[in-house]
């Protein structure tokens, strides 16, 4: 054997402490997955109150001399304009991301090292799970923030307590959607077709939800939380079933995707 | 068992009874395997044969249909490292090597990482990320993560195939050193280095194991009763001499000095040949028999032609 360097030693010791914890989070930092969440969200908070206050000057440049007569912007205005940036565009984000760190069966090689050494699969899940879920509720709550502040700066204030309470919505239904998302990876082996499985599940659920009899018990009605909350329509008692039923079907998801995943072979 | 003419092994530290996996009329049939511990027990076959798909139900990530499955050690003795190791391309060679041990062996310090990069060749560049790696360098990765845990049973699918001919060389070196410390299962396309390294063989052909035992045996199996004879003088009378013997069924001169003899038997040859000088008086400068190898054995026994 080979003398090691100091520094080779040192490395040595760091990467000794190398669990599938600290993998995920290496992931998420080492990639651009971080900083794509983040200025995703962020820069929908920041850029959706600023159009909302001016989108009357916007339109009239663009109107082609036609005058276009919006109603004065709202606070309430400019959270649903991030809201549905953030349910749209950051959602593609947060689950393109997450299949790629839960497709760990598309490698034949990454698959077969990883699953000849760990015993029980939710030992393999949970850490990317719970580290895709995080970094999604984390990266909404920048971004909620952001465009709470710009929207106090440029139109007026808004409730914090509400604003609160949408945030914790927001981050509950992120959580569902990684949850989906590991579900779809169970399904598909490859990343791009369980991205599609879970965008097909996650798009056609608020579409489901304009039944009302059951909207309030999809994971779905989340994500417009915020603005009702913001905007008064609804107080947090109202989503408490919603959010209920979430947990519980991200707990399903869960335990159904580790379930297939152990029964695959590679 | 279906092996024919297989040597008997004894019960070892891995084996499998009926072992079946059914794709459809290809895949793995009824396979009799016993590894004996501390062997290096190479696994061959052509393309389709089945070596991966044993492995694979060997190491656990595939199911059988039928049949059992025995290894007489821990899980988290037995390490495996598939044909193509993939690993994530941002992490360092030492962190790749730290999350293996963290995964079978969370006891054991730093120390350990480095002497497996360093069995494996890797010390200088494992503070590089992964994804910068050759093929080769990825091959040897894969060894490091295995060999990090200090494996009762380290199951190798195709060890050698991205490797430059000297890392090739110094990787059978590394298993060939390891018999008898640990139990090596490792397929190859490489029938050399099979026979190099393996003190056990298996050959599969259409999931079937055609043989099974040891290495000697099988290439002794099919030593054929023929020698090159190279003489200092005296040829055409040692060849009259040859042609008439009972034990000779073939005198063929292949040069000025030399004689191609073919025995009825390998005894009566090594027996018959030295009389036959000895009674001419000729001088023997050498005696070879002829070239006898796995390839040739492989191929009579699978009947595919070299």
């Amino acid at each position: 054997m080979s003398k090691a360097t100091p520094d080779g030693r040192r490395q040595a010791v760091q990467a000794s402490r190398m669990n599938l914890w600290r993998l995920e989070w290496l992931r998420l930092f080492r990639t651009p997955r971080a900083l794509a969440l983040g200025a995703v969200f962020v820069a929908f908070g920041l850029i959706e109150p600023v159009f909302t206050k001016y989108q009357d000057r916007l339109l009239a440049h663009v109107g082609n001399g036609i005058r276009i007569y919006m109603p004065p912007p709202t606070p309430a205005a400019a959270l649903s304009s991030y809201i549905s940036q953030a349910s749209v565009i950051g959602l593609v984000v947060v689950v393109s991301l997450a299949a790629g760190a839960l497709s760990f069966d598309a490698h034949r090689g990454l698959a077969t090292f990883l699953r000849t050494r760990v015993r029980g699969l939710w030992r393999l899940v949970a850490p990317r799970f719970t580290v895709n879920a995080a970094a999604a509720a984390i990266a909404y709550l920048l971004g909620s923030l952001a465009a709470w502040y710009e929207t106090q700066v440029l139109i007026g204030s808004l409730p914090a307590a509400a604003m609160l309470g949408g945030i914790l919505c927001g981050a509950v239904y992120l959580t569902f959607a990684v949850a989906v998302t590991t579900l779809a990876a169970s399904i598909a082996r490859s990343t791009l077709p369980a991205v599609a499985i879970a965008l097909a599940v996650l798009l056609v659920l608020p579409v489901v939800g304009t039944f009302r009899s059951i909207e309030n018990w999809l994971p779905s009605t989340l994500l417009r939380a915020p603005v009702d909350l913001v905007s008064g329509t609804h107080q947090l008692p109202h989503y408490l079933p919603t959010l209920a039923v979430t947990v519980a079907v991200t707990a399903v998801a869960l335990t159904i995707a580790v379930r297939r995943l152990g029964a695959r072979e590679i | 068992m279906t092996a024919s003419g297989a040597q008997v092994v004894a019960a070892g530290l891995v084996t499998t009874s009926g072992l079946t996996k059914d794709y459809g009329g290809t895949g793995l049939f009824d396979v009799d395997l016993a590894v004996p511990r501390g062997s290096v027990y190479g696994l061959v076959g052509p393309n389709g044969a089945g070596k991966t798909t044993l492995l694979s139900l060997l190491c656990g990530i595939r199911r059988p249909d039928r049949g059992t499955i025995g290894v007489s050690i821990g899980r988290a003795r037995v390490a495996v490292c598939p044909d193509v190791p993939e690993f994530d391309s941002w992490l360092t060679g030492y962190e790749a090597v730290g999350l293996a041990r963290s995964l079978v062996a969370p006891t054991v310090g730093a120390e350990q990482v480095l002497a497996a990069l360093a069995t494996a060749g890797l010390s200088e560049a494992a503070g590089r990320r992964v994804g910068g790696f050759s093929r080769g360098m990825v091959q040897r990765l894969g060894l490091a993560c295995a060999l990090v845990g200090d494996p009762q049973l380290l199951i190798l699918d195709e060890p050698t195939s991205a490797l430059d001919p000297v890392g090739r060389a110094e990787m059978l070196s590394l298993v060939a050193a390891m018999r008898g410390r640990r139990t090596v299962i490792f397929s190859s396309h490489i029938l050399a280095d099979v026979q190099r390294i393996a003190d056990q063989v298996g050959i599969l052909r259409d999931g079937r194991l055609l043989y099974q035992g040891a290495t000697r045996h099988l290439i002794d199996t099919y030593l054929k009763p023929t020698w090159t004879v190279r003489l200092a003088a005296g040829a055409d009378q040692v060849a009259a001499a040859m042609a008439t013997a009972p034990w000779a069924t073939r005198v063929e001169r292949t040069g000025p000095d030399d004689i191609r003899v073919d025995a009825v038997s390998i005894e009566a040859g090594e027996r018959g040949i030295p009389a036959v000088i000895a009674a001419c008086g000729a001088r023997q400068v050498s005696c070879e028999p002829a070239a006898a190898d796995l390839e040739s054995a492989f191929l009579a026994l699978t009947g595919a032609r070299p």
